[in-house]
């Protein structure tokens, strides 16, 4: 991988989206939505003749990875998943020991479907648990209950899955540091290969960001944010995994080799309504609302919405964030010792063997060494 | 208007004192029209409010004349400014005439402004014609009214006009008390010229102009003049009455009010209350009394919000100058603002008007620090005059003296009480009190300026519910125990909040500042000290805890762009941050913390 992101033969990723969901969470703010269902028949014929559409582009390009996420993947059936996977098997480059993940909600899944899923290729399953506080559910506006993960986790791995991930999130309003703590226990004790926890981001175009702004519930403590991310941090790593971004651990070996793609500044096509793509400092993204994707490509279009080409200044400083989040950090020659000498002084960064790699407290303050590092 | 002056005994010259919102302009207005100085197509509100500015707040701040012919007879009524940061404006206009109308709205009653100017003209000599206006209104107690200023005038309750200057009832009967009352004006005609300026204007394409009353002898349209104060002479270019449009004269005689375009390029030749009279040996050994170089009374930096501006601060200041003959500044180099003026300013309204026009007219964004008045620092037999809290030597002087002032506060009865409490508070003195009816009184108080520059009024309105009125002027200087606070970030002091206060107040400020300070600083990787400190003594200490989180929690292929470009607006704002030895302080954080109480700008 070189330092500027030239396309590497053998290390793309494909991103298939998928806007449904059977409900649409107050916190979220992704390209999803409740009610679509009728779409989902053209939006899965659209799927495949935007991949036929598409792969001509990439021909050369090497996959290692595929990511179905949304959205709720799981609430197509694994017939036409299975499909689906076949399709990109046919039409792009796929390396055999291909990486493809799907994300799951607890409620959508049981033993049987997961199955399904696991025969079609699905290998990785990633588990939307959230919380195992029913209160914290609650506030996120999730359906399910804690009982559902545990009963997901365990028809996965009855089902033959060997590398499953738990998402979390804290922050919530309400949730406390020990009703995180147990969240984390709680986790662990399932002992899945992967682990992402992410802090609870308030974004200002959904119903959470608007009761926020309007001050009828309260912003999250960003102070209380930095006692959980330490907590999971201590917790994850004397349960033996290995923090390797900003806000995800793995077991080693089981780093999710599609994500690092996009902190590597590796090339990924991205399917579906609003999903971005990127290769050699150009990104594009198709148009997000599923009607107007499935005019374009119904019409025969890639259903491209927009691009942009990053100038070297654009490429450099994204270099530099992407990079800082994950552990193999950045080179220090890249900048003046006057730069980040203060950083590894007050300890948020490390110079381990000239590479510049964050601490926990350092990964907790990115954006101010991203900014004092390249100012 | 003839060529020849007019025989000065068919003139009269008056003023109208009233206070803010009683109806000054309008019954100018109604003047106009009832001697058809303006005809009715061409009348518009407040005609004689020529600039946006005032039309916008309702006040008048340029003194301005115009002649109305009425039965024979040149009436020029000039306009006075009704605030108090234009005392010494008024006392200028005042001299200029025989009479002044003293105007009183019916329902409201006597306020401390008018009862203030009205002193003014009483003891300048002038003939008092007294008024209530808006009979018309419900809310009119215009017996009540009548008595109060009978009392006040020592006069006859049936002695009170009545008028409506809104539908022109009882104006004309107005205008022909003006001219049985108000005496003609007495100038010698042979005698050497002696003209009063009593307000002078800046025109881009005439240079200065200024408003005269002629005192004695004649001001010919194209006299080689001399100003007193200044010595500066010049060729005259025109001489003029303003009718109410500028209209040129062969000369102007004694007792009359006109213009003149000087021929000069800066009003700070021909300042208001000068005296011109002809250049060599025609010209008057004296000049007229009372002229007084213009005093700031309150001072305060003015720096450009975005560093760099500098040179268009000054320009823009070096051109307002030119039309506003109180406006003084001087250099001044904030460590934390970087370069600017120290501005002094006649008052509050003033300093709001100056930079409001460099705002607006100029185009300029202005961090302002908290105005303050001057100190007179006393060591070894010296005088140090302080325009800046910065300056103030932080001890080993014998005394400090600050500016006070004579205030008049006229309230209702009831809340007398309240009053007292708001003037004790702020350090002030009784002298007198007397009751004007049984229900008003008028109180005196010897003040600090300092306690009343900021939000005194605001204070005083809310306290009486609105009732009180306040009026001052200066008084000297006073010693008083004070002292210079200073605020430090970081260690680091920063002159842009350094403010020189009263000793037991100092902890009162210095506990405001450091809470304001602690909202408005953002979290910084460290903890950041914010202290109030007099000498080496820390008086208050807030802490900003250093900032823990400040990351993005997801970061995958579609938040890129979005994550990349928060981090350039990040780092934008991050560039507009001013720094104080560590600490990066946001632009707004300098406004918001030496914002004035914003309710304490409202018009006075």
């Amino acid at each position: 991988m070189s330092d500027h992101g030239t396309l590497d033969g053998a290390a793309g990723g494909i991103y298939v989206h998928i806007p449904f969901c059977l409900t649409r969470c107050g916190y979220c703010d992704f390209n999803a939505y409740e009610g679509l269902d009728p779409l989902k028949p053209r939006y899965l014929t659209a799927l495949l003749e935007e991949a036929s559409l598409a792969a001509p582009g990439w021909s050369g390009t090497g996959f290692v990875s595929v990511f179905l996420g949304g959205g709720t993947p799981t609430t197509i059936a694994p017939a036409d998943l299975r499909a689906l996977l076949a399709h990109l098997r046919d039409r792009f480059d796929l390396v055999d020991d291909a990486e493809v993940t799907i994300e799951a909600n607890p409620d959508t899944v049981d033993e049987v479907s997961l199955r399904a899923l696991r025969e079609a290729g699905f290998d990785r399953l990633s588990l939307g648990a959230q919380s195992f506080d029913p209160a914290v559910l609650a506030s996120l506006e999730r359906v399910h209950q804690p009982g559902s993960v545990r009963a997901a986790f365990a028809a996965a791995r009855a089902a033959g899955y060997v590398n499953l991930s738990l998402d979390l999130i804290y922050g919530t309003e309400g949730e406390t540091l020990d009703s995180w703590e147990r969240t984390v226990r709680e986790a662990i004790v399932l002992a899945p290969e992967h682990v992402s926890a992410y802090a609870l981001t308030i974004e200002p175009a959904t119903p959470l960001g608007r009761q926020v702004a309007a001050g009828t519930r309260p912003p999250p403590d960003p102070d209380l944010q930095a006692d959980m991310f330490e907590l999971v941090c201590e917790l994850l790593g004397e349960a033996g995994y290995r923090h390797y971004e900003v806000s995800n651990w793995a077991r080693p070996g089981y780093e999710c080799r599609h994500n690092l793609g996009y902190w590597e500044r590796r090339p990924y096509v991205g399917l579906g309504a609003g999903a971005h793509s990127y290769r050699d400092d150009v990104r594009w993204w198709n148009v997000r609302p599923p009607e107007t994707y499935l005019d374009r490509v119904e019409r025969g279009e890639l259903p491209i919405g927009g691009s942009e080409s990053l100038d070297p200044s654009d490429a450099y400083l994204e270099e530099v964030f992407l990079r800082l989040r994950i552990l193999e950090g950045v080179p220090a020659s890249w900048f003046e010792e006057a730069r980040y000498g203060p950083f590894v002084a007050s300890g948020l960064l490390v110079d381990d063997l000239g590479q510049l790699v964050p601490t926990e407290r350092g990964m907790l303050l990115l954006n101010e060494l991203v900014l004092g590092l390249t100012r | 208007m003839g060529p020849v002056p007019t025989d000065s005994s068919r003139i009269r010259n008056f003023c109208i004192v009233a206070h803010i919102d009683h109806g000054k302009s309008t019954l100018a207005d109604r003047m106009l029209e009832l001697t058809h100085t303006v005809e009715g197509r061409e009348m518009r509100a407040q005609y004689l409010d020529k600039m946006d500015l005032e039309r916008e707040r309702g006040i008048t701040i340029k003194a301005q004349a115009v002649r109305l012919l009425h039965d024979g007879y040149e009436l020029n009524l000039i306009d006075t400014p009704g605030h108090v940061d234009f005392t010494y404006e008024v006392s200028r206009s005042l001299a200029a005439c025989e009479g002044a109308v003293l105007l009183v709205d019916a329902a409201q009653g006597l306020e401390a402004q008018t009862l203030a100017n009205f002193h003014l003209a009483r003891d300048a000599g002038l003939t008092i014609v007294p008024v209530l206006n808006k009979i018309d209104l419900p809310a009119a107690e215009p017996d009540r009214r009548a008595d109060e200023l009978a009392h006040l005038l020592d006069r006859d309750p049936s002695d009170i006009l009545h008028v409506s200057a809104k539908t022109g009832e009882g104006v004309p009967e107005l205008l022909r008390a003006v001219v049985a009352e108000v005496p003609p004006p007495r100038g010698e005609v042979d005698a050497p010229l002696q003209a009063l300026i009593f307000d002078s204007a800046f025109d881009t394409y005439r240079g200065v102009i200024t408003y005269v009353r002629v005192k004695h002898g004649v001001l010919p349209s194209n006299a080689r003049i001399r100003m007193f104060a200044t010595g500066v002479t010049s060729e005259a270019e025109e001489a003029g009455v303003m009718a109410p449009e500028a209209t040129p004269v062969d000369a102007l005689g004694p007792g009359e009010v006109g213009y003149l375009v000087t021929g000069l390029k800066d009003v700070h030749q021909a300042k208001v209350g000068d005296t011109i009279t002809l250049a060599g040996k025609a010209g008057a050994v004296e000049p007229l009394p009372g002229y007084r170089e213009p005093r700031p009374m309150v001072w305060s930096g003015l720096f450009p919000a975005e560093g760099g501006d500098y040179s268009e601060l000054r320009e823009a200041l070096d051109k307002l100058k030119l039309s506003d003959s109180a406006l003084v500044y001087e250099p001044e180099t904030s460590q934390a603002l970087g370069f600017g003026f120290r501005v002094g300013f006649l008052g509050l309204l003033h300093m709001d008007i100056v930079r409001e026009r460099l705002e607006r007219e100029f185009d300029l964004e202005l961090i302002s620090t908290a105005p303050n008045v001057e100190f007179h620092v006393l060591t070894d037999g010296e005088t140090i005059v302080v325009h800046n809290p910065a300056e103030m030597p932080p001890g080993g002087y014998d005394a400090v003296e600050e500016p006070i002032v004579y205030a008049t506060v006229i309230t209702p009865a009831e809340y007398l009480g309240a009053v007292f409490e708001l003037c004790q508070a702020r350090r002030g003195e009784m002298v007198d009190m007397q009751y004007l009816t049984p229900e008003r009184v008028e109180v005196h108080y010897v003040l600090p300026l300092a306690e009343i520059v900021f939000d005194f009024f605001d204070q005083l309105k809310s306290k009486t519910r609105g009732y009180a009125s306040l009026d001052y002027e200066p008084w000297g200087f006073q010693e008083a125990k004070l002292v210079r606070v200073d605020v430090l970030l970081h260690g680091e002091p920063v002159d842009a909040f350094s403010a020189v206060v009263h000793r037991d107040k100092a902890y009162q400020y210095g506990k405001q500042m450091t809470e304001r300070l602690k909202e408005l600083i953002p979290r910084q990787l460290f903890d950041v000290a914010i202290q109030a400190t007099i000498g080496s003594k820390v008086i208050a200490r807030e802490t900003v805890k250093a900032k823990r989180k400040d990351v993005l929690a997801k970061c995958y292929g579609g938040d890129i762009t979005r994550k990349r470009k928060l981090l350039e607006t990040q780092k934008k704002g991050k560039e507009r941050m001013r720094r104080v030895g560590r600490v990066d302080v946001p632009q707004e954080a300098f406004i918001s913390a030496l914002r004035v109480d914003e309710t304490s700008k409202a018009k006075r």
